[in-house]
């Protein structure tokens, strides 16, 4: 079973290369898959490389292409497993042992036995009120909720960062501060995906971007500043503020809208004066009616969380778009 | 001929795809200490047979996996050779899945090789 991959395409003779045909191969795969995949091809390349000296790079890589596989291979087995995981994934009814469902991950395709039944089709009333039961929901209110804190916390970050750095460019020390600074944005940005993955359900990197290793540190120093990436991770740290308070905003005020619309009711129960809306001092909502106001709080609430998800979904390609590219 | 192929093929992923979860885990077990991919994969190399000796990319994605089904855990660590290297380690919960598995397997492979007992070959 190992011998037959070497045919095919000519295999690479660097390590670079053989990357560079790995990405070729994933060329239309997630982007986030892409660059786990390259993290691990490195890895994997350059622990044989060192543990083989004095056997060049085209020789250890033709060893690799039947143990670890050809890049098409490989291509081939990332692809069919992140299949598997997205299934072994996706929980249908929100809370049944997510844990258990993702331990299968196996290599094949066909890891997870049971069968996804068809999907039934489900009744409109059922979709607006199913948004509830899903645990994404939530997730994607929480992260509403959380991006005010990580949000302004990034803004500060990101711009404490650049006038630090610009600022002391003048004395030597603004280099290496600027140097720092560039890298610990690089892993706020993995942090950060993890949070939207784990929130939102977009598929985000786990591993560091790729870098050539056959650059010097210099050169790859300055490969961090003429990086699109880069400065478009910042611009997305920037535009974290903005959208976290936004996002909060909206979260808070629609969430304590629906529940006083909710228990209006009760809180007519006590005093009729609670409840109501006064122009001029007067009471311009009679009583009776809040029982009404209780079931438009009701619909309001649904709405947010359905409203959450899209919000939650445009985020996460927005986060996808500006931190993963490759 | 290759319609053969094409049957031992599949049957071979479906065959790997639980079991390599369970070697991964028995590697990790065993050694003591933790591993990154590139020392699991030699490892499943030198003692792999049959499923085990597929291609070595795949276990990667399934290192992952398990440490996402909270079984192992992982550090990094910064390596003159490559890039940062990611160490696993196998937790009180993986041991645990790993005691079940095990059981789980051995039952398996023995009713497998009575009912197997006697076919011509």
């Amino acid at each position: 079973m190992n011998i037959e991959s070497v045919a095919g395409r000519a295999l690479p003779t660097t390590i670079p290369a053989y990357l560079a045909q790995l990405r070729a191969a994933l060329h239309d795969a997630d982007p986030a898959m892409v660059q786990d995949a390259l993290y691990d091809a490195e890895e994997y390349l350059r622990s044989e490389l060192a543990a083989q000296p004095g056997r060049s790079e085209a020789e250890v890589i033709a060893d690799v292409a039947g143990s670890y596989g050809a890049p098409e291979e490989v291509a081939d087995i990332y692809r069919e497993t992140e299949i598997t995981v997205n299934r072994a994934l996706r929980t249908p009814s929100a809370g049944t042992a997510p844990l258990r469902r993702a331990v299968p991950a196996g290599t094949g395709a066909d890891a997870v036995p049971p069968p996804p039944a068809p999907p039934r089709p489900r009744s409109a009333l059922a979709r607006f009120f199913g948004v509830a039961l899903e645990a994404r929901t939530y997730g994607a209110l929480f992260y509403m909720l959380l991006s005010l804190a990580t949000g302004t916390f990034f803004f500060t970050w990101v711009v404490t960062g650049l006038s630090l750095s610009l600022g002391l460019m003048v004395l030597i020390i603004g280099i290496p501060v600027a140097v720092l600074f560039f890298g610990s944005v690089r892993g706020l940005s993995l942090l950060e995906g993890r949070l939207v993955e784990a929130l939102l359900g977009e598929r985000m990197p786990r591993r560091p971007t790729y870098s050539d290793r056959s650059r010097s540190w210099l050169q790859r120093i300055g490969d961090m500043f003429t990086d699109g990436r880069t400065w478009l991770t910042l611009l997305y740290f920037v535009l974290m503020l903005p959208l976290g308070i936004v996002y909060f905003t909206i979260a808070t005020t629609l969430l304590s809208t629906s529940m006083g619309f909710i228990w209006a009711p009760v809180a007519a129960l006590f005093s009729s004066s609670y409840v109501g809306l006064h122009i001029d001092g007067s009471q311009m909502l009679p009583v009776w009616i809040t029982p009404l106001l209780a079931v438009v709080g009701v619909l309001l609430l649904f709405a947010t969380l359905h409203l959450a998800r899209g919000i939650g979904r445009l985020h996460g390609m927005m986060a996808k778009q500006l931190l993963v590219r490759l | 001929m290759s319609d053969h192929d094409l049957h031992l093929k599949k049957f071979q992923k479906e065959l790997s795809s639980g079991t390599v979860s369970l070697a991964l885990l028995a590697v990790l077990a065993k050694a003591g200490e933790p591993l990154y991919g590139y020392l699991i994969a030699k490892e499943l190399e030198r003692i792999g047979e049959g499923v085990l000796s597929g291609k070595q990319s795949a276990l990667y994605p399934v290192l992952r996996n398990l440490e996402g089904a909270g079984l192992l855990e992982s550090h990094v660590e910064p390596s003159v050779a490559g890039p940062p290297r990611r160490y696993y380690r196998i937790n009180d919960t993986g041991h645990e899945v790993l005691r079940q598995w095990t059981a789980a397997w051995r039952a398996t492979r023995d009713s497998v090789d009575s009912v197997l007992e006697g076919v011509t070959e």
